[in-house]
């Protein structure tokens, strides 16, 4: 029922979308899978209005419509649910379902909260949440922010008539695997009411939920699947124009590592509520893997060796040495490096330039008296440009305009150059297309050949029995099982996912 | 992999608003381009502008008038007289330029230049009255003053956590009185001819005061772009989360930074002295103003990051342009001030990419 | 619960008290109005409170005005501490607040020298401090509907001075010293204070006898060193030699004009307003032709005497002639000639005051247009 019929969009000096034909049906679920830049986004923003065609139709029913902007898109029942969560944090569940729309609950001027509460209860049923709409949004979890925003996009169901038709953008990406699960169930209940567009980097997702995928490369729909018909390398294949091969987390470059030292010990180490109890030693060249689900307390040990968490019970030792205070001050000066999850946030400086992010670390190496030498640190910058095969147009380049993945690897080169041997990745995948996620294994590989000790927290299970040489598997901040990751000998999904949940 | 593809697509698309959609965008002509660079075109336009209002007066008088030559807006003398007016409010402005990089304000510049002034000049006289006596040890005295002020500013702001913003004014409100505590309301006259001629003698027709700002804006450059105090500036304003992560003492950096506004602000307060020769209470008067509006136009971001010590001279200039060029096109004096303002808001949204911010606070 | 229950009753018992002594205060004033201009019996104190109520100290002349009322308290053989400042930064709600705060603490036993920051102002401290049979002084604003005869003894006096004579006649020294010819700028204060426009008005007055002399432009230097030095320093580049003498509202804005010149190496002609010591000290050297000195030191000190004397029943001022009640205050011309005299007379030794010769130095009664 709602159709673009070649579909044509420029910008200044690119074709974003190339004569593009899209369909979908009623109840139907639409996987839209590319990689970075092959025109899902601009083709999403088509949809929900707020880019306009230069050429081609969309139709709704067989009618031609022009959307202005997203507003008149919503009154034609095109709903968005958004990647970065759209939520007002401050406001409250029944606040945020119907912002903007609060005038059919306004009675001489006055909000009606009662009758408020109960129409999002209503909607909240949809989604079969059971929380009270006059929670503060803030205090939900990820998972329910999800549910309360595909709530608020499903309010279009008592607003308009026809068919609703809703986007899911990466709505997977903050969630644990059993939350998306639950997600699922729900969109494929949900189709009664709706149909969806489903955009996500996870394959294996995108193949499980859809009924038809649509495959994009350079702004063009480059093949649809059915759903039984898809193929996860035959898909990938078309999407990057290249195999991806067994090789893909570089098993073969897995090399035995130093077990006489230990670069980091954890004996028994406590932190708080976050974990508990926890010992391992991390030897050079060793990827060690630290697998649970979110809010194990993963992330909290990363913290600790870094020096942001201080333990509360249990001793912590790097390279040989008993750490006493906590600060990332003293981390990086052990030669700890920390690549935390959200770049953006504390990855890369936005308006700093590529030299200047990657000695922000190492100032005093790059400076005698305070002055700097940025000679020298431009120099650096431009071997590992080189090294790491950074796009930039050169040293200069604002690294809040690079790419996700060459922010990442701007990032590394930081803690690289800095000669840090104890490298500390949080989910350095998450958001990278398949190319750049390569990238990073090659350097993973590479920096534990060159004897860099690493823990890992990565982006799916797959990766990190991939990856790693050891795994810890970790469940309410408590050890679980540790697994050997010798190539040939690896855990399966199976063995973690049992130990995890 | 959105948020790649989502800010090309911004920038595409507000270039596609720019060229209309038909030519072939020229690649230099980027908006980023035209942002970084309009606080220098506006500065040029109003240079060019009063002028033109000059010579459309005596045009309409039928007096003889070359557009430029003939202007006495454009001209060396007066240009001199725009120097001179706007060297101590530049070392202000230099001053809060650091600590608006690094993403905080400084609002005691007032407080901080009066008392800088009226203890530079009790010491000056005191000591002998003359730069050719152990007066002048009153100028370091004064520089370690403003270190003083500006450093018990950043240390009430990181170890009390008080807002900057809070710390700075409450702290300017402490040295406008403790400056009228020492001069109980009177002015001081400083009428060494040795000191006074940081604006008597000139150099290539400017008094050497705006040499002494030129010296103390490269040297300001010089921290910034050359030292990793200014590197770390820009850090802490550009992420302070990750450059406490990336190993910086970010309390350190923020303290450092009051203290070297504080400096700056002494600076602007000798240079005071140096072109009105009295010293009182009133001396640090309107400095807020003009400071903070000049980082603005030149387009130093509030938030942080963004900017620089350039920026801040274009923008100090391009308010006292305004200022003498409404003068001297002899503008009503009760338009002069809504001029001024309306300028200011244009300047700002000239310089600024609001498309990159959403929302202003 | 109990506390509760104490809470309600302890409010309801002073909301009462409350409304009582709200309604006695309506009807008691009332009473005042009844009996109207007629002198309402006032009570006198033996030993009042002194306050002066004022913008604040940072501005030379009000520091002048100030250290004035401290003399007249020092003359009575107390401390200078014993005078309160109420400090209202320029903010009459603030100015009123404080006055009616220290009515309460001091029961009314005040006298009160007041400048009320704003002419509307006046009116409702005058009212609350006779309500409050307390007496009160006024120095530089009040509306001219406003008059002490009309509340008995309490509102004692008001002070002012006219500047458009004075400002008249230095108008004249410059406009004599320039030859009669040529061009003058006026820089003044904030364009919308009394004093300003009045000084502005003098130099047009004076200038109507001086036809060949133009003035060239009149901008406000809002009382300001450095503005009027910026301001200075723009006339220069828009007239130039034209400018051939100098009109300044007061002496702090003639230190920026005379620090603007110096800058050129320029010397044109100027004078001033005001009497401040380092503009006397110009005008002894020839730099400045001429300055008023108003004598705010007297001013500050007799406007606290008035209020105390009429509060001790030293003097009744419902028997005083109405031209005791308003009056202008003195104005002194100092020229070169007479500078170092006026110089040593009046500033290095600060002239011990008889205050209790409320009038002698005082300038005639205020007359409106």
């Amino acid at each position: 029922m709602y159709e673009l019929r070649q579909v044509d969009k420029h910008f200044p000096g690119v074709h974003a979308l190339k004569a593009v034909d899209f369909k979908v049906n009623r109840h139907e679920i639409v996987g839209l899978v590319g990689e970075n830049g092959a025109g899902k986004s601009t083709l999403m923003k088509v949809i929900y209005g707020a880019y306009q065609p230069d050429g081609g139709d969309v139709t709704i029913d067989g009618t031609v419509v022009r959307f202005q902007n997203p507003r008149q898109a919503m009154n034609h029942g095109i709903g968005m649910v958004f990647q970065e969560q759209s939520l007002i944090l401050n406001l409250t569940v029944m606040e945020n379902i119907f912002l903007g729309y609060e005038q059919q609950f306004v009675k001489f001027g006055i909000i009606d909260w009662k009758a408020m509460a109960q129409a999002a209860k209503a909607q909240l049923a949809k989604v079969k949440l059971d929380i009270d709409p006059a929670t503060t949004t803030s205090d939900l979890s990820f998972a329910q922010r999800q549910l309360v925003e595909l709530a608020k996009v499903l309010t279009l169901e008592e607003r308009i008539d026809g068919d609703l038709v809703i986007l899911l953008d990466e709505p997977t990406s903050v969630l644990a695997k059993e939350e998306v699960e639950l997600l699922f169930g729900l969109v494929r209940d949900l189709t009664k009411r709706a149909s969806f567009i489903f955009v996500s980097h996870r394959m294996d997702e995108v193949l499980e939920l859809s009924d038809r995928i649509y495959v994009m490369k350079d702004g063009a729909v480059v093949d649809v699947v059915a759903h039984d018909a898809a193929d996860i390398d035959a898909i990938q294949h078309k999407m990057v124009g290249r195999e991806v091969d067994k090789e893909y987390y570089r098993e073969q470059k897995q090399k035995p590592y130093d077990a006489a030292q230990a670069l980091v010990s954890f004996d028994q180490v406590s932190c708080g509520r976050r974990y508990n109890d926890i010992s391992f030693d991390l030897h050079p060249g060793e990827v060690l893997c630290l697998v649970g689900t979110e809010g194990s307390g993963r992330e909290a040990i990363l913290r600790t060796i870094f020096g942001l968490e201080t333990p509360t019970a249990g001793t912590v030792k790097i390279k040989g040495e008993q750490v006493t205070s906590f600060a990332a001050q003293s981390g990086v000066a052990r030669g700890v490096g920390y690549i935390p999850r959200e770049r953006k946030i504390e990855g890369i400086v936005a308006g700093m330039n590529v030299y200047e992010n990657m000695t922000l670390s190492q100032m005093p190496n790059y400076s005698s008296g305070g002055v700097l030498k940025v000679g020298e640190e431009k120099a650096m910058a431009r071997t590992w440009i080189e090294r790491l095969g950074i796009k930039t147009p050169d040293v200069y380049k604002d690294c809040g305009g690079l790419s996700g993945g060459n922010q990442q690897k701007v990032v590394l080169a930081k803690w690289r150059s800095g000669g840090a041997d104890i490298m500390l990745l949080d989910h350095p995948t998450r958001g990278l297309d398949i190319g750049a996620k390569e990238d990073v294994y090659e350097m993973i590989r590479e920096m534990s050949a060159a004897g860099v000790g690493i823990i890992l927290v990565a982006d799916t299970l797959e990766e990190a029995i991939g990856l790693s040489h050891t795994i810890l598997v970790i469940k309410d901040g408590a050890f679980q099982k540790r697994f050997d990751g010798t190539p040939g000998a690896k855990p399966t999904l199976y063995d973690l996912v049992h130990h995890m949940i | 992999m959105a948020e790649a593809l989502l800010v090309e697509g911004m920038e595409t698309r507000i270039m596609s608003d720019i060229t209309a959609q038909t030519a072939p965008p020229a690649r230099w002509l980027t908006r980023e381009r035209v942002i970084k660079w309009a606080p220098l075109l506006v500065l040029l336009f109003l240079v060019l502008l009063f002028p033109f209002f000059e010579w459309l007066e005596d045009f309409r008088e039928a007096k003889d008038h070359i557009y430029l030559a003939d202007s006495r807006f454009f001209s060396i003398r007066n240009a001199a007289r725009i120097a001179i007016a706007a060297t101590p409010a530049l070392m202000v402005a230099i001053g809060v330029t650091f600590i608006i990089i690094m993403g905080s304000i400084d609002l005691s510049m007032e407080g901080t230049v009066s008392v800088c002034a009226v203890i530079f000049a009790f010491a000056f006289l005191g000591w002998g009255g003359t730069l050719a006596s152990w007066a002048w040890l009153a100028i370091p005295l004064a520089l370690l003053v403003g270190a003083v002020v500006g450093c018990i500013n950043g240390l009430v702001h990181v170890r009390l956590k008080i807002p900057s913003f809070m710390a700075s004014l409450a702290m300017g409100f402490v040295g406008t009185g403790f400056a009228l505590l020492l001069t109980g309301g009177d002015r001081i006259r400083v009428e060494d001819e040795l000191f006074r001629s940081l604006l008597t003698v000139r150099w290539f027709n400017f008094p050497i005061m705006c040499y002494v700002a030129l010296a103390m804006l490269l040297i300001a450059w010089f921290i910034q772009s050359r030292t990793t105090l200014g590197r770390n500036f820009y850090a802490v304003g550009g992420g302070e989360e990750l450059a406490h992560a990336s190993g910086l003492n970010v309390s350190r950096v923020r303290i450092m930074g009051f203290t070297l506004a504080g400096v700056f602000f002494a600076m602007g307060a000798l240079l005071a002295v140096g072109r009105i020769g009295i010293a009182e209470t009133a001396t640090g008067n309107n400095f807020m103003f003009i400071s903070i509006t000049a980082v603005v136009v030149g387009g130093t971001a509030l938030w942080g990051g963004i900017g620089g010590v350039w920026n801040t001279l274009v923008g100090v200039l391009i308010v006292n342009v305004i200022n003498n060029g409404m003068v001297v096109i002899g503008l009503p004096n009760y338009v002069q001030d809504g001029v001024l303002g309306l300028l200011v808001i244009a300047a700002v949204v000239l310089s600024t990419d609001r498309k990159t911010v959403s929302f202003v606070k | 619960m109990s506390f509760i229950k104490k809470f309600i009753e302890q409010e309801t018992v002073s909301r009462r008290n409350f409304l009582l002594a709200s309604a006695y205060g309506v009807s008691g004033a009332a009473a005042l109005r009844m009996f109207g201009p007629s002198p309402v019996q006032a009570m006198t104190f033996a030993d009042p409170t002194i306050a002066w109520s004022y913008r604040n100290r940072t501005n030379p002349y009000w520091n002048e005005i100030v250290s004035g009322g401290e003399a007249f308290v020092e003359s009575l053989g107390k401390s200078k501490e014993a005078l309160t400042h109420l400090i209202n930064e320029g903010s009459s709600e603030k100015s009123l607040a404080d006055v009616k705060a220290l009515l309460a603490k001091t029961n009314g036993e005040l006298a009160l020298a007041i400048d009320t920051n704003d002419a509307p102002n006046a009116r409702p401290v005058v009212e609350a401090c006779a309500e409050a049979g307390a007496f009160v002084s006024t120095l530089w604003n009040k509306t001219d509907d406003l008059h002490p005869w009309d509340f008995g003894d309490n509102y004692v006096s008001h002070m002012s001075w006219s500047d458009e004579k004075p400002a008249e006649q230095t108008a004249r020294i410059l406009l004599e010293a320039i030859g009669g010819k040529g061009g003058v700028v006026h820089l003044g204060g904030i364009a919308s204070n009394n004093p300003a426009i009045e000084r502005l008005q003098g130099l047009k007055n004076a200038l109507a006898d001086y036809p060949d002399v133009e003035l060239l432009d009149a901008q406000p230097a809002d009382w300001d060193t450095q503005k009027a030095n910026q301001i200075m320093s723009s006339f220069l580049t828009r007239y130039g030699d034209e400018i051939t003498g100098v009109h300044c509202a007061n002496d702090t804005i003639g230190y920026g004009v005379l620090e603007a010149l110096r800058a050129e190496g320029m010397s044109v002609p100027i004078v001033t307003y005001d009497g401040n010591p380092q503009a006397v000290e110009l005008v002894a050297k020839g730099e400045i032709l001429a300055t008023v000195f108003t004598n705010p030191h007297w001013g500050g000190g007799i406007t606290a005497s008035l209020a105390y004397h009429a509060a001790t029943g030293a003097f009744k001022p419902s028997e005083e002639p109405n031209e005791h009640r308003e009056f202008y205050g003195p104005t002194i011309m100092v020229t070169p000639e007479d500078a170092l005299e006026f110089k040593a007379n009046y500033l290095d030794n600060v002239p011990t005051y008889d205050w209790k010769d409320y009038w002698g130095p005082s300038n005639g009664p205020i007359t409106y247009k």
